[in-house]
């Protein structure tokens, strides 16, 4: 089973689109194809292929911390350890905890002398899938508002790849979130290849260098795919490419008809 | 008064109504900050893609570092790691890519054989703009954590510098960086596109928007591609609707050769400045 990543840096380069137009590739060609939107803050591949999601196949969980008033003795040192900076507190007071700064680490229910925060478990994202013959979409949410979105990623990828076992999927695709941080690092871990895609603006040259040393540092091949590759200066990412030792494996021309298919969710019916 | 320019969905249009905007108000004492650390643009939509005149280390990440002479391998760290970074074979290893730094197992050693380092994450980047007002941008270093402190960061950075306006360019999703980007902002320009996409994500960042009760304008990109959508998203807008973008391939090849939009002749330029007549008028009563 080969595990490959679509990602790119860069937002709206086409990261869904090629995944799904890949996925469509390998099953036309007769692959166990499991597609893995690990997106999660904005989860789209299901609407490419003019999908609902349904109802969840598994809920992700992250233990939050709540304060025990009776326990309480307002030491400040929960305060004090929180490195998010996600718990207040005035001298005298008890302890605020702010929620939306908060990543769940647990730092503050391990240190506090008084045993006086609780850890609730707390769904934080949910886990849809859809099947269409041999092809599976799997599709990892976050709850809005979520800080620390890339734990979600992990238990997304690992419901993929026990579905990949049991399924014996020839190949797992996973689109990625744009960006470089923590969801897309997780998202590229253990892959067996990243294929980046990008557009032929500097722009797209720009963020295609930061995937692309990502890429290095996580010991990750990666491969460049084109996008629009007739309405900008292709020299950039060329040379970006080439300085990364990565090959551009496609270059997709500009197409109404996907930018059509796109807006209607029928990128299947290519 | 502080703006944040934001989309859920990448590729929407944020960084190209954020530069537009930024020149349109140049003139008003303003201040350009790009809160995309993950793939900061807004330079290059201004232009601006010479060397800075100021770069400023951020320290806002850690990471542990294991004293095996101390460590007894009990195995509380790995099994307390929320984020799965720490292992345990022969002894205790740390995978750093996914280590978040929030300390939780240097305070569950038992041995007090973890101390946490920190550890510079990214850079600001300062510049004066060609167009005379300062351009703060932050960089995330590829591989680090912590974006969203880096935000922060970014935007203490800005503030000191004097300004009427504050224009902040958010980078896609709803996660810890967009959080970081909206907190304390007056009003938030949303960017949508009209797809099933774009208004899904729309809708997703709406609801952060929302928790944080910050009020907001749209602003709808490419309407012409699906105009039913479009017709259906303005509607569902109704006062909150800023105006509309045109989809130009000329945008595109535009922005490759480094032609700011404010700078050329296309439809768009004159959308946009509709658009800052709109926002003028809602956020600054004009």
């Amino acid at each position: 089973m080969k595990k490959i990543a679509v990602t790119g840096g860069k937002g709206g380069t086409g990261k869904s689109t090629v995944a799904v137009l890949l996925a469509l590739d390998f099953i036309k060609k007769g692959k166990r194809v499991i597609l893995a939107d690990c997106d999660v803050e904005c989860p789209n591949d299901y609407l490419l292929v003019g999908q609902k999601l349904g109802r969840p196949k598994k809920k992700v969980y992250a233990k939050f911390p709540h304060l025990n008033k009776k326990k309480c003795k307002k030491c400040g040192l929960c305060a004090k350890t929180c490195r998010e900076n996600a718990i207040f507190q005035n001298p005298g007071d008890y302890p605020i905890f702010i929620k939306d700064l908060c990543s769940a680490c647990g730092a503050c229910w391990i240190v506090c002398p008084q045993g006086a925060i609780d850890a609730r478990k707390e769904e934080v994202g949910k886990i849809y899938v859809n099947r269409k013959d041999k092809f599976y979409l799997v599709t990892g949410l976050a709850k809005s508002g979520l800080e620390e979105t890339g734990p979600v990623v992990g238990k997304v990828k690992d419901f993929v790849l026990d579905l990949a076992k049991k399924e014996r999927a020839d190949v797992v695709l996973i689109d990625t979130a744009a960006g470089t941080h923590c969801p897309v690092i997780t998202a590229l871990l253990d892959c067996d290849l990243a294929l980046a895609v990008t557009e032929p603006t500097p722009m797209g040259a720009y963020d295609l260098k930061l995937i692309l040393d990502l890429c290095k540092k996580l010991g990750i091949k990666s491969k460049v795919i084109l996008n629009q590759s007739d309405l900008g200066d292709k020299k950039r990412i060329y040379s970006v490419a080439d300085r990364f030792g990565a090959i551009i494996d496609k270059e997709i021309p500009y197409s109404r008809k996907i930018v059509e298919h796109y807006s209607k969710g029928s990128l299947f019916d290519l | 008064m502080k703006i944040v320019i934001s989309s859920g969905k990448g590729g929407v249009g944020k960084s190209m109504l954020s530069s537009a905007l930024s020149m349109l108000f140049g003139n008003e004492g303003i201040v350009a900050v790009d809160c995309d650390v993950d793939a900061p643009n807004l330079r290059v939509w201004l232009n601006e893609i010479g060397k800075p005149d100021k770069i400023i280390p951020v320290t806002t990440s850690a990471r542990p570092v294991i004293d095996h002479k101390k460590c007894t391998k009990c195995g509380k760290c790995v099994n307390t790691c929320q984020f799965s970074a720490l292992s345990l074979s022969k002894k205790v290893k740390l995978n750093p890519f996914l280590c978040e730094g929030c300390g939780a197992c240097e305070v569950i050693c038992p041995a007090g054989a973890i101390k946490l380092k920190p550890v510079q994450n990214g850079r600001i980047e300062v510049r004066k703009t060609k167009y005379s007002f300062p351009l703060i941008s932050g960089q995330l270093f590829p591989g680090e954590t912590g974006s969203g402190k880096v935000v922060t960061e970014v935007k203490k950075e800005a503030e000191k510098f004097k300004h009427n306006l504050m224009i902040i360019d958010s980078s896609p999703g709803t996660g810890c960086p967009v959080i970081a980007s909206i907190q304390g902002v007056d009003f938030a320009i949303l960017v949508t596109e009209p797809t099933p996409s774009g208004f899904t994500d729309l809708k997703r960042t709406l609801k952060v928007i929302n928790h944080f009760k910050i009020p907001f304008g749209l602003v709808l990109n490419k309407w012409d591609i699906n105009k039913p959508l479009s017709k259906k998203i303005e509607k569902w807008a109704g006062k909150r609707f800023l105006g509309r973008i045109s989809y130009d391939k000329e945008v595109f090849k535009s922005i490759a050769k480094l032609k700011p939009i404010m700078e050329s002749d296309l439809k768009a330029k004159e959308e946009i400045e509709k658009i800052k007549e709109r926002v003028e008028k809602i956020i600054i009563g004009k």
